[in-house]
């Protein structure tokens, strides 16, 4: 969902970019695993969520930048929902306690 | 998409390598120049970075597996692998798929067979529901089915009335003769051959046949009167004949006089009702004979097919006919028999049970009827030699997996699963199995079609439809399937069964290599190849003697000609001197020896008419049993060498006689009436016309029995009598080669009146070989199978003594060099396999007998328990396992025990 969310804000970004701006953004609150990353970010390719492109950076290296598709967007949604009844579930589970 | 791109994948998987690895190694350097720029020097950088990202290899191939089927990449590798391993051992892979596919050819052409003419429904909607309709013959006719399927028109009438609310019925004419068909002319002269089915005018509506082209027949084509009935032309022969032109509609043509428009044409795949028989055109019933003959209820070329109304049982149909059955017998009796038989018979006659059978697979044929059974013989057979390829090839690898098991154990011993082992095998086995299937199919396309040739005759040839449909190509694929896991699962477990410490343990299984799990395989293999040519040799026996059966007369060099002599009556003074005339003519030609002419020719298959008219002796009741008869011209019997053991031959006055009062009998009508007594000038009375009058005829010779329409059958009384007019075959005995002559005598015989036509030229023995198909055919299919089955057997058993040998060279080589006395070695390697092939005649023996019992209704004089049945096929087995034993046991018996040592 990070990644999906990160990819809708940013437009194409790498593997690498992905996990910085998590770092970045979570003030180093969440560590991403490259061991979880790229599986997924391949996973999430082949269900259609996000696209991706060979492009060549100013160094001439091959870069993959990714970036995120309609039914990826619509993935977003649901997830984000989700994942807001739950948080708030969660909080009135702590409130009430 | 993503399946799709996943399966792109598998096949790209090297270029899916290189860019997984870019992107993870893009990853570590971002990382890295980013703690270089948060001030790391670049080397603590790069190895923090890798540290960080963990095990870059073990990433990767999670990665891949989101991006491809795992499982379908992995049989992608093994295939590969198993093709470079099956050609680089190029002769076991050649033994193994050429075995195979001579099986599973063999199968594929014998289940093509068999589905086209017993399995395969008609292809029309709900074939189920269509019915045919029999009833038990008076009296049974050698080789012909024992119950009878034709009715006559006044009956069909009948029966579709009474029953019109359970099933729709329709009349049809079954199989007969090529018809001669001129298109666009009324002249006889371009006639071509066609075949031509009479049909009810709803029958192909009931049946379900669509139009190609143009309509099928109508109810309203059944009534007479349209100056050109209507025809329908069969898709096939529509585009055979006319390239498939829709301009044939406006077309006409001519047959017997009589002409018919062509009005449509029926869809691609019908080619009639009936399996073994492919028609051509289609007319309307009621065009088949004239109306008098129609309606006469004696009249009964008709089979009669119907498809249920829905919900109806066959049972509620056949009710409802069978009273109208035997009310029309009861009826029609006393004129169909006259007074002909006894009474116990006339009420059998109307008591006669109709029987409503199945017509989902078409209407009986006298070619389905007749190799059915010869069929699944086949069937057996080809199913053991498939067997017997199956174990061979499992026989070749399981040696070849033992081999192997130092690779197996190597490969266990790197991480490969058992399950990933089995499937390797598997494969390998599933490559050799696709290959023998390939080849098996085009081996299948050359031999079916001969072997359809070899179920029909000149007079009754087989038309079978087996070009390789769907069915076919399933049964292939399901049989190819089956082999794979036959053959290929025993040679799998065993290599992945390899325990890795032991194998790869140098040359630890030297003294334990024994031929092991091989014994079975190959105890199989020789029972299989017994149980063939155990009925195999049967077959052959049973043929063997019926070519050899004492006929009676002499077939060689004799040439029969079928006559249609339309013009003048058959009892004419014309039509009497026309056969004096011709026949003196031919006498007279060089290279003929002898001439005759008779009704029939003998030996004519089902078309010999069995039984003549009623006869009884002077003062006593008509004779329960009828003699056959057979009319003949003056010279006949020469002709056909018959010996004339007393009295005279027929002299022209004789023929001149009608009724005649000479007759001929043979030695077993003089044994059965006239027992220890000279029958000649003895007299006997024959009915001679339909009001039941008798005419007395006298002995005037006796000839040596001959037979007549039956080789199995020992001949049975027959009288011959003086013909007197022209007869439907003429017998020409020539001094040479009687193919050379046989078309200037047929021109001879046709220039003698412009009446005359030779409808037909064939030898007497191709004419009795015709009557013997089926056990030419079993006989002829049987001994190549046994041929392969042993050949098969002779392999494996070869295979596995040189197996042995190799195994063991290094014992055989202590055993010599301490003395050990060449048998011994010799024995010490044959014995086991000895007893394997002992084992295996004994259970092959058993299954043999079990099988021979289907057997034993086409068997001829020869029993599966008699002497010869047995010590034939032992003897050939015992032959080819002593000949593929014997360079084994050279090989074991020239072992130096000094190279054998040193082996190592």
């Amino acid at each position: 969902m990070l990644v999906l969310k990160i990819l809708a804000r940013r437009g194409p970004v790498h593997g690498y970019g992905i996990t910085a701006h998590i770092e970045a953004m979570s003030d180093d609150m969440l560590r991403v695993e490259e061991g979880s990353l790229y599986p997924a970010l391949h996973r999430m390719e082949e269900e259609g969520w996000i696209k991706a492109k060979w492009v060549t950076t100013e160094h001439h290296r091959r870069a993959r930048l990714y970036e995120i598709t309609a039914s990826g967007r619509r993935q977003l949604e649901q997830e984000e929902s989700h994942w807001r009844a739950v948080t708030a579930a969660v909080g009135h589970v702590l409130q009430r306690a | 998409m993503s399946w799709l791109s996943r399966l792109a994948n598998v096949f790209r998987s090297g270029q899916l390598d290189r860019d997984l690895n870019d992107e993870l190694q893009f990853h570590i350097d971002a990382r890295a120049s980013d703690l270089v720029r948060a001030g790391r020097s670049p080397q603590q950088a790069a190895l923090a970075a890798r540290r960080r990202f963990g095990n870059k290899l073990a990433l990767r191939e999670s990665s891949r597996e989101a991006k491809l089927f795992p499982w379908l990449e992995s049989l992608l590798q093994d295939a590969r692998f198993g093709v470079r391993i099956l050609s680089r051992e190029r002769a076991v892979t050649a033994a193994a798929v050429l075995s195979l596919s001579l099986a599973i050819g063999a199968a594929t052409a014998a289940f093509s067979i068999i589905d086209a003419l017993v399995l395969r429904p008609l292809p029309v909607p709900q074939p189920h529901r269509l019915v045919t309709f029999t009833y038990p013959r008076l009296r049974a006719l050698p080789g012909a089915p024992p119950d009878e399927d034709r009715f006559s028109y006044p009956f069909l009438e009948r029966a579709r009335a009474a029953a019109a609310s359970q099933v729709e019925l329709f009349g049809m004419t079954v199989w007969g003769p090529l018809r001669s068909v001129t298109f666009d002319s009324a002249s006889p002269s371009a006639a071509e051959q066609a075949r031509v089915q009479w049909i009810s005018g709803n029958g192909l509506a009931v049946l379900g046949v669509h139009p190609a082209l143009g309509r099928l027949l109508t109810a309203a084509d059944d009534q007479r009167g349209a100056q050109r009935p209507a025809a329908v032309l069969s898709y096939a022969f529509w585009l055979s004949r006319f390239g498939g032109s829709p301009s044939v509609l406006g077309r006409w043509f001519s047959l017997n006089g009589a002409q018919f428009q062509i009005v449509g044409v029926t869809q691609r795949d019908f080619s009639g009702a009936e399996p073994g028989w492919l028609n051509d055109l289609w007319l309307p019933l009621t065009t088949y004979a004239p109306p008098r003959t129609l309606s006469n209820p004696g009249f009964e070329p008709f089979a009669i097919c119907g498809r249920l109304k829905p919900g109806v049982a066959p049972g509620q149909a056949r009710a409802v006919l069978q009273a109208v059955f035997a009310n029309s017998r009861k009826e029609w009796a006393a004129d169909l028999l006259g007074g002909r038989v006894s009474p116990e018979q006339a009420a059998r006659y109307v008591e006669a049970r109709l029987n409503v059978k199945s017509a989902a697979q078409g209407h009986e044929t006298l070619v389905r009827w007749q190799f059915e059974r010869p069929l699944w013989i086949l069937a057996a057979v080809v199913g053991l030699v498939w067997l017997i390829a199956c174990s061979n090839v499992a026989n070749l690898l399981m040696a070849r997996a033992t081999a192997r098991r130092r690779e197996m154990a190597m490969r266990a011993a790197l991480g490969a699963g058992r399950v990933r082992l089995v499937q390797q095998v598997l494969i390998e086995s599933g490559l050799v199995a696709a290959a023998a299937c390939v080849i098996g199919l085009a081996f299948a396309a050359w031999i079916t079609p001969p072997m359809v040739g070899l179920m029909g005759t000149t007079a009754v040839p087989a038309f079978l439809d087996v070009s390789p449909d769907a069915r076919a190509l399933s049964f292939l694929a399901f049989l190819g399937l089956l082999t794979t896991v036959l053959f290929g699962l025993a040679p799998a477990l065993r290599a992945s069964a390899a325990s890795s410490v032991e194998a790869l343990k140098e040359g630890s299984d030297r003294h334990s290599a024994r031929v092991g799990l091989l014994r079975p395989l190959l105890a199989a293999q020789v029972g299989f190849s017994f149980v063939v040519l155990f009925v195999a040799g049967l077959l052959l026996i049973s043929f063997h003697k019926l070519t050899t059966v004492d006929l009676g007369f002499s077939p060689k060099n004799v040439l029969l000609f079928s006559l249609d002599s339309g013009g003048p009556a058959v009892r004419s003074e014309q039509a009497l001197s026309l056969q004096a005339q011709l026949l003196a003519r031919l006498r007279g030609l060089s290279g003929v020896q002898a001439a005759g002419m008779s009704q029939w020719s003998l030996l004519g298959g089902v078309s010999t008419p069995i039984a003549g008219p009623p006869v009884r002796f002077p003062g006593q009741r008509v004779e329960p049993s009828r003699p056959q008869f057979l009319a003949v011209s003056p010279g006949f019997f020469t002709a056909m060498q018959i010996p004339l053991l007393s009295g005279r031959d027929f002299t022209e006055p004789d023929t001149r006689q009608i009724p005649s009062s000479a007759a001929i009998v043979n030695q077993a009508f003089a044994r059965r009436y006239f027992p220890g007594q000279d029958a000649l000038g003895e007299r006997f009375e024959r009915m001679v016309d339909d009001e039941g009058n008798f005419g007395t005829e006298e002995i005037v010779g006796i000839v040596r029995d001959a037979r007549y329409n039956n080789l199995r059958e020992p001949s049975a009384p027959t009288i011959y009598q003086p013909l007197s007019g022209m007869g439907g075959a003429v017998e020409v005995r020539t001094a040479g080669n009687p193919s050379a002559v046989a078309v200037s005598l047929r021109r001879e015989i046709e220039r003698m009146d412009a009446s005359l036509r030779v409808t037909g030229v064939t030898l007497q023995s191709t004419q009795i070989d015709d009557t013997i198909v089926q056990e030419r055919m079993l006989a002829l299919l049987g001994s190549f199978f046994a041929v392969v089955a042993v050949l098969l057997a002779a392999i494996g058993l070869y295979g596995v003594l040189s197996y042995s040998v190799l195994r063991r060279t290094r014992e055989i080589g202590v055993r010599a060099a301490l003395g050990a006395p060449v048998y011994t070695l010799v024995r010490m390697v044959t014995a086991d396999v000895g007893l394997t092939v002992a084992i295996g005649v004994v259970v092959g023996q058993a299954g043999g007998f079990a099988l021979a019992r289907y057997v034993a209704s086409l068997l001829f004089e020869v029993k599966p328990s008699d002497f010869w049945s047995v010590a034939l096929p032992l003897a050939c087995l015992l032959l080819a396992a002593t000949a593929a034993a014997l360079p084994p046991a050279l090989r074991a018996a020239r072992v130096d025990p000094v190279v054998a040592l040193r082996y190592e």
